[in-house]
């Protein structure tokens, strides 16, 4: 029967293509061929790898370009070199300002004399104006978690760092912030763009952040101008894309009526549609503070400093008791940015305030004044700046004795459930994967695609795991994906029953929902540490930190497509005489199986988004190589290697989505 | 009528929807048919539409949805391109119109009012309703005072300083209706105004729009759907009907002479004693007609009364007082329960 496929694929394909039983078949042949040594001795040597001596060079030339590019490329009369060199000291000087306001102090250059130094704003002032700050935005409640995040910081001896991480992301948010909104606007007024920024977006964000780290310090250098710039390419695509979205979302009527009032195009814009659009643009610009809170901690790997550098250095060296508490910094950070970024989109304008002025936002005002009056007395009392040493203290060394304890105590148990998982579920899994040829999986995903969507996306993927194939990195991608295929796996088997439980229960539903959106938030960073603490290195403590954020999604998507099932559908369940039991079966979950589909699509690519930084716990698929890129700065094998992982998981979104798509249009759900 | 008086003009008036519908402008009439169509796969939203609005007068643009009633209202406001044909706003073809001189007109001369009442969220009804002065960069005093009296003459007293989420449905119209005449436009554009409000609020404010043009004087290009509401509102109906005008007439013509089965089926459910008026059917005087003479165009509904409960026919005068003729009790009743034959 294997003879008859390799002598006819043709004829094959196009009949699976016409009915999913031969498809079926045609799967089940493939993997029989490719499990089976003695069938897969059959298949010639290039169908199964390609033999290195076919594969091009590619990494070199792209290292060649891009010091080229960085060291000696002309454009006009003007090196690259210092177009690089003066964008990064304009990015430089209002991150510097902010840095020098918060943390080191500033130095105005006056002529004749030597410069003046001014220094930074005292924590009282700080701490102070950012509480108000925070019942302005958003009330009683989260101006005390600014307030104890603030004493948090200030306790523990990390403000310095922790204020040098907001400079960071709020500088990284003000230039995503505007970068976004024109970008967005630009792909709305001319529809053609998107077929430029939508891939690119794709890539910027599913590209691991190490492969674009390395070109990055080419061109700015080592530090955080550096670490800002690739903060804004990792975080500032959803600004765009959601700055889209929310203008192509308003009903056309408001663009009617800004043309029927005699908008000029600007007009029409500024003054019509984007305060129109205003809720969704928020949206956008919550996601970017947390994505930039997210990168600007990694960024520490390149030099940013701040929290994410306290972290690093815990891990490295093993202090994991200062890297716990600085994570766990990180996660207040990262609850009091979403909280505030997201009141201030839930925010509905209401009549009665016909006050002007600072009287209309008397916060606001008195914070200034109280910065104002700290940067003062940091002038004339400088010893008002610091937090008095006696009241700060560190944990740290209890909490390592606390780890070790926890690692000698439970060592027997640990060491039997990590060894229970790789003997039992990743090396077999790892082995099946590794021995697919990689024809056959070009094959399999080809017709899968083909099935939900058509020819298009079928070349598609071909192109993109050819790509992989081609570069030399097959084996490499097969490591990575065994890892997100066990984790998804898992987070599914995890996340599925709690989500379907929680949709079932209101109260068991607002539990859930305010622990997944907690847990949402924060940076993938923050995850490895616990489970370095408990599993110490290598595929299973990485599994574990991506099944934990993974998990939302895969929680989350379940239940609220369930809850999303219209009431007259459970109503008519209900009168037909269903058990809750079959309810559940035949209608809840079949009308919510869309949802669940782009669940699992979400689980997939938050797998992805972790798995690149288990690097740093010592993985083998293409993740480690994008970070021994960073190390080696060798752009060409980083850029490669992440547009690998970058191929996967774009792969895996497509065909689920389009999946999902297929099922909505056939529920008549468009 | 002297055409002078007609201040919107279409001729011909086409628009298209497909591939390469510029094409067709230099077809000949007989040559742009169906076949056509279908061979190059174009829609016609609107087809061949050539009509006169007077100054003044309300005109309605009646028909179902799809038939072509709000393509063709954007033919008039140039918020879609036509595709043939000439398409004039007083002296102005919108037709191939230069950009800066349409933003002239909509500044100046005409405005439109939304069936989803397309307010800003974040505007306050003042600011909403000013928002076409601001446009124009009328500085804030001026704007605000214009916008304080619009609100005013639409009943929105006290609500100035709200947001539009803070109002209800009928509210939101309101300020959508006073937004459309801040800049006091010749034509009043107004797209299914009401389609998106319960029933009875939808009556109050048909009367509230009846009792504004009554001081206003506009001319008006109405879009509704609901036959009911165009003859209760209309100097004039339009009824379209798969992006073609298939009759214009006044309430009472389209009853009396419905052009085809499908104008015929709108008006077969209209009461007719809400939309007949005297001067209609009065027949030749005959000596028996006696009492004080009814005006020739009062509703039948408001005289029928009177007319049931004489014995004799009741005479009918025109606005000079001359008498036309006389209703008697048989032609009431065969009117109001009859089935055409009037």
């Amino acid at each position: 029967m294997s003879s008859t496929i390799l002598r006819r694929p043709q004829v094959l394909i196009a009949s699976a293509v016409r009915s999913p039983k031969s498809l079926i078949v045609v799967l089940g042949v493939i993997l029989v061929i490719s499990l089976f040594p003695a069938l897969r001795e059959t298949l010639p040597d290039w169908a199964v790898r390609l033999p290195k001596a076919w594969l091009p060079d590619l990494a070199g030339p792209i290292n060649r370009f891009f010091v080229w590019l960085s060291r000696k490329a002309e454009i006009g009369p003007l090196r690259v070199k210092d177009i690089s060199r003066g964008l990064a000291a304009v990015i430089e000087m209002p991150l510097s300002l902010v840095q020098g306001l918060l943390v080191t102090g500033l130095e105005l250059p006056l002529p004749l004399r030597k410069g003046l130094q001014l220094n930074a704003l005292p924590w009282w002032a700080l701490t102070a104006a950012l509480t108000i700050f925070g019942h302005w935005v958003a009330g009683r409640r989260a101006a005390a978690l600014v307030l104890a995040s603030c004493l948090y910081f200030l306790g523990l001896n990390l403000w310095d760092e922790a204020m040098l991480t907001l400079a960071s992301v709020g500088i990284a948010v003000i230039i995503g912030t505007i970068l976004g909104v024109l970008l967005g606007s630009a792909a709305h007024r001319w529809p053609q763009l998107d077929l430029v920024l939508n891939p690119t977006y794709d890539v910027m964000q599913t590209l691991p952040v190490f492969s674009y780290l390395v070109p990055i310090i080419l061109f700015f250098g080592f530090g955080p101008v550096a670490a800002l710039i690739a903060t804004v390419i990792y975080a500032m695509p959803p600004m765009a894309r959601n700055t889209t979205l929310a203008l192509r979302r308003l009903p056309t009527s408001v663009g009617e009526l800004a043309s029927m009032s005699g908008c000029s195009p600007r007009q029409r814009l500024l003054l019509v549609l984007l305060p129109a659009a205003r809720q969704g643009l928020l949206t956008g610009f919550n996601q970017l503070v947390m994505l930039s809170l997210s990168a600007a901690i990694i960024a520490a790997v390149i030099g940013a400093g701040g929290l994410g550098n306290v972290v690093l250095q815990g891990l490295k060296s093993m202090q994991l008791g200062r890297a716990f508490e600085a994570g766990l910094g990180i996660t207040l950070m990262a609850i009091v940015l979403d909280r505030l970024s997201r009141a201030f989109a839930l925010r509905r304008p209401s009549h009665g305030t016909k006050m002007t002025g600072w009287r209309r936002h008397p916060e606001l005002f008195c914070g200034l004044g109280i910065l104002a009056l700290g940067f003062v007395a940091a002038q004339v009392a400088p010893m008002t700046r610091d937090f008095p040493a006696v009241l700060t203290g560190s944990s740290g060394r209890m909490l390592d004795d606390f780890f070790t304890w926890v690692n000698v105590s439970f060592a027997g148990p640990i060491g039997a459930l990590r060894d229970g998982f790789v003997r039992h579920l990743f090396r077999p899994t790892k082995d099946a994967l590794l021995s697919l040829p990689w024809m056959a999986v070009v094959l399999l995903v080809a017709l899968a695609a083909h099935q939900v969507r058509g020819i298009g996306l079928a070349l598609a993927t071909t192109a993109m795991l050819s790509f992989i194939a081609i570069t030399g990195y097959w084996d490499m991608a097969m490591t990575s994906l065994y890892l997100v295929t066990i984790s998804v796996v898992i987070a599914v088997l995890i996340g599925f029953p709690i989500g379907v439980l929680a949709a079932q229960n209101p109260r068991l539903g607002q539990a859930t929902a305010l622990v997944t959106d907690t847990l949402q938030t924060l940076p993938s960073f923050v995850y490895l540490i616990p489970v370095v603490m408990l599993f110490g290195l290598g595929d299973f403590p990485a599994m574990v930190a991506i099944v934990a954020f993974a998990l939302p999604p895969a929680i989350r998507y379940p239940m609220d497509g369930i809850a999303r099932v219209p009431q007259s559908l459970t109503e008519a369940a209900d009168m037909a005489g269903c058990t809750r039991f079959q309810r559940l079966i035949h209608v809840q979950i079949p009308c919510a199986l869309p949802e669940i589909m782009l669940g699992l699509s979400q689980t997939i690519l938050m797998a992805f988004g972790m798995l690149v930084i288990t690097a740093l716990v010592g993985t083998r698929g293409l993740e480690q190589e994008t970070l021994i890129a960073v190390s080696k700065a060798k752009v060409g094998e980083g850029l490669i290697a992440g547009l690998g992982i970058s191929f996967l998981s774009i792969i895996a979104d497509r065909l689920i989505t389009h999946g999902s798509a297929r099922l909505r249009r056939r529920l008549g759900q468009v | 009528m002297p055409d002078t008086s007609s201040i919107i003009r279409c001729r011909n008036v086409w628009k298209l929807y497909g591939p390469g519908t510029d094409a067709t402008r230099d077809l000949s009439a007989a040559e742009l048919n169906d076949t056509y169509l279908q061979t190059h796969r174009l829609v016609p939203a609107v087809r061949d539409v050539t009509l006169d609005i007077q100054k003044g007068e309300i005109f309605v643009i009646m028909g179902l949805s799809g038939s072509g009633k709000s393509t063709l209202v954007r033919c008039m406001t140039g918020l879609v391109d036509t595709t043939r044909g000439d398409m004039l706003i007083g002296d102005d073809n919108l037709t191939g119109i230069d950009a800066r001189r349409l933003i002239d007109i909509r500044r100046r001369r005409i405005s439109m009012v939304f069936q989803d009442f397309a307010l800003l969220p974040h505007l306050t009804v003042l600011d909403n309703i000013a928002f076409p002065l601001r446009v124009q960069g009328k500085g804030r005093d001026a704007r605000l005072a214009r916008a304080r009296e619009l609100a005013t003459l639409v009943g929105l007293d006290g609500r100035e300083d709200r947001f539009p989420h803070e109002l209800s449905g009928g509210q939101q119209q309101r300020v959508g209706i006073a937004r459309s005449l801040t800049t006091d436009p010749e034509i009043w554009f107004l797209d299914e105004p009401f389609s998106a409000l319960d029933p009875l609020i939808r009556h109050e404010m048909q009367d509230e729009f009846l009792r504004l043009q009554g001081t206003l004087h506009k001319t008006i290009v109405f879009i509704t759907h609901d036959f009911e509401e165009a003859i209760r509102i209309a100097d004039r109906i339009a009824i379209m009907h798969n992006g073609r005008v298939v009759q214009i007439d006044t309430p009472e013509g389209l009853i009396l002479n419905p052009a085809d089965a499908y104008v015929a089926e709108f008006t077969r459910k209209i009461p007719r004693h809400r939309v007949m008026r005297a001067g209609s059917l009065a027949q030749p005087v005959t000596p028996l007609a006696e009492g004080t003479p009814v005006s020739a165009t009062a509703l039948l509904a408001d005289i029928a009364p009177r007319i049931l409960s004489s014995d004799r026919p009741v005479p009918v005068a025109d606005d000079q007082g001359t008498i036309i003729g006389a209703i008697d009790r048989q032609q009431v009743i065969a009117t109001i329960f009859g089935t055409g034959a009037v």
